[in-house]
């Protein structure tokens, strides 16, 4: 049975909270709900963003999800964009 | 801000060919923030090192994509360039303007940002490079409101998509580019804006086998105009052109003399196919043989022309060297029918059953080609819920293989071979 859309919300919630590292890519959060087809966990991963819970980080090519209060630098780094 | 000595980047002016040094140059007179551009690169030629720091939290609000953070790593000695954000602007289908339109952009790009601007960038956006961040909101605020003009894609969205110019001003265009890059813009306005995938994603748009916008080369979903009947022949236009009343190719190469038009050595010995033949005055082509490579379309306009029944080619794959080496779209379909009659859905449907399958399997930062290549041929084929064709073989003994599913084996993988081999030896 796929989660709730809350359910899923507080998972992935969780997850950015205590993922090792403060950025996370959108198939991270796949495994919060392996019933959810990733389409779906983008929706609700953007929808968190929308909420001001969850911010984009992106290198230029990439975006990734991370929580406002883990990004101390509004800087990225050097690197392939 | 202070001029900078930059004798390494002034080397750059020399010769006959325009020079971005000399532009930035010029612009620096008007903004002088621009001279710290200069002085920034002067020193990474210097130590052979990037000064350059990639991406962050910028962009507006409400869109995960359109902007990409740029920063100085030397913010004090190069104050003018301590934020350098560059701004993608959504071109519209095939880059039509009004210059009443471009002259706007161009005045709040010098009013909010560094002035200088990359027309267009390889996606296809028009490009401004150089905003700090405290602009950004007040510039797209603007932008938006004022001129109508949104923002592109960036990072982990779907791209802008570009086309070429087609139907608007090609006679070879075989369906409406500028149609299909317009509606499937406006379908996906979420996946543009906000990041949808693992990665970038990009569709292009070209009429016809010439694939002006480089489809085949650069996006993951090529859409390339062709057609399934047979090359329309004039023959009275062919004997014209053989006769010399014609210029080839539109009198593309006439600035020199190349002598007189020969069909055999400029037309025939080079169908890639070899599909072409003279035969009492008249051209002939065995069009099952022809790969539509547009060759002596190109060279004989007036006188051949694409086929009546048109649609597209749908090639998939396609990436720039980042991690391996440059990659070339695999053609998937060879004949779509692409059509605003029907919203274009045989295609939409097509790019979402990619989509589903690259999201779930696809690697963090990994083109949708690399899926391909990484998993396999058949079975993305099989993904995609087609049927294997010889067309599908990038060339005999490379990927040939299509093996048997157990559900088409009579008694499956579990039959007595026992007993078969009694009936048929080995
Ligand atoms: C030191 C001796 C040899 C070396 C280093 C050598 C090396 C190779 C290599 C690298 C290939 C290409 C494999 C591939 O890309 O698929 C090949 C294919 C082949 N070799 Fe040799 N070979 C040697 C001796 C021989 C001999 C003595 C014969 C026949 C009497 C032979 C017959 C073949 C054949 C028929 C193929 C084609 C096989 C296929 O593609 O299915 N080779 N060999
Ligand atoms: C009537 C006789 C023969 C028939 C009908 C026959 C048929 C074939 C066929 C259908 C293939 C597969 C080709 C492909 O899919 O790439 C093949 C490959 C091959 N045959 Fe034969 N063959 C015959 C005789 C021979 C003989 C006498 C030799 C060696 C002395 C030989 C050596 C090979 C080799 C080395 C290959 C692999 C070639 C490659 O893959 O590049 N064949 N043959
Ligand atoms: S791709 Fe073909 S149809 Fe499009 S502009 Fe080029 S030649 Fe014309
Ligand atoms: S389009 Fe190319 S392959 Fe087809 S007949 Fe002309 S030259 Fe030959």
């Amino acid at each position: 049975m796929a989660l709730s859309r809350d359910e899923l919300k507080a998972a992935i919630l969780k997850k950015a909270e205590t993922a090792p590292k403060p950025q996370l890519y959108i198939k991270d959060f796949y495994a919060c709900d392996p019933d959810t087809k990733p389409r779906e966990i983008k929706n609700v991963a953007n929808d968190l963003v929308k909420e001001g819970k969850l911010m984009f980080w992106s290198s230029g090519s990439t975006t990734m999800y991370a929580m406002k209060s883990r990004i101390k630098n509004e800087e990225g780094d050097s690197g392939v964009n | 801000m202070a001029k900078h000595e930059t004798p390494l980047l002034d080397e750059l002016e020399k010769g006959p060919w325009p020079s971005f040094v000399t532009d930035i140059k010029r612009q620096a007179e008007k903004n002088p923030a621009c001279w710290d551009i200069l002085g920034q690169v002067e020193l990474s030629y210097k130590e052979k090192i990037t000064h350059w720091k990639h991406g962050g939290i910028v962009g507006v609000f409400g869109y995960g994509g359109g902007i990409v953070g740029r920063y100085s790593d030397l913010p004090k000695r190069f104050p003018g360039v301590e934020h350098f954000h560059t701004v993608r602007l959504n071109q519209p289908a095939s880059k039509y303007y009004s210059t009443e339109h471009l002259r706007a952009i161009c005045d709040k790009w010098e009013k909010y940002g560094s002035g200088m601007t990359n027309m267009h960038g390889s996606t296809g956006d028009l490009v401004l490079l150089g905003c700090r961040t405290e602009s950004l909101e007040p510039l797209f605020y603007e932008l938006t409101h004022e001129l109508q003009q949104d923002l592109g894609g960036s990072g982990s969205n779907l791209r802008t998509p570009a086309n070429c110019l087609g139907q608007s001003r090609c006679e070879w265009a075989c369906y409406d580019t500028e149609e299909a890059c317009h509606q499937l813009t406006m379908h996906y306005q979420d996946e543009i804006h906000r990041p949808a995938f693992p990665y970038k994603f990009k569709f292009k748009f070209s009429g016809c086998p010439n694939d002006c916008v480089a489809a085949i080369a650069r996006s993951d979903v090529a859409v390339i105009g062709t057609w399934r009947d047979n090359i329309r022949i004039d023959q009275a236009a062919v004997k014209e052109y053989v006769a010399g009343k014609i210029p080839s190719n539109g009198g593309a190469h006439a600035s020199r003399d190349w002598g007189k038009f020969d069909i055999q050595k400029e037309v025939i010995a080079l169908c890639p196919t070899g599909c072409m033949w003279m035969e009492g005055g008249d051209l002939k082509i065995d069009d099952a043989e022809c790969t539509r490579c547009m060759h002596c379309l190109n060279v004989m306009p007036r006188a051949l022309r694409p086929g009546v029944e048109q649609g597209a080619t749908i090639c998939v794959g396609a990436k720039a060297p980042i991690l391996d080496g440059a990659q070339f779209a695999t053609m998937i379909v060879p004949f779509m029918k692409v059509s605003a009659d029907n919203e274009f859905e045989e295609l939409i449907e097509f790019i979402e059953k990619i989509w589903d399958w690259w999201m779930e399997v696809g690697k963090n930062r990994e083109r949708v080609g690399e899926t391909m290549q990484r998993i396999g041929l058949p079975t993305f084929i099989k993904v995609m819920d087609l049927e294997p064709i010889p067309q599908h073989i990038k060339e005999p003994r490379s990927n040939p293989y299509v093996f048997w599913q157990e559900e088409e084996v009579e008694g499956g993988w579990d039959r007595d071979v026992e007993e078969f081999r009694a009936r048929h030896a080995a």
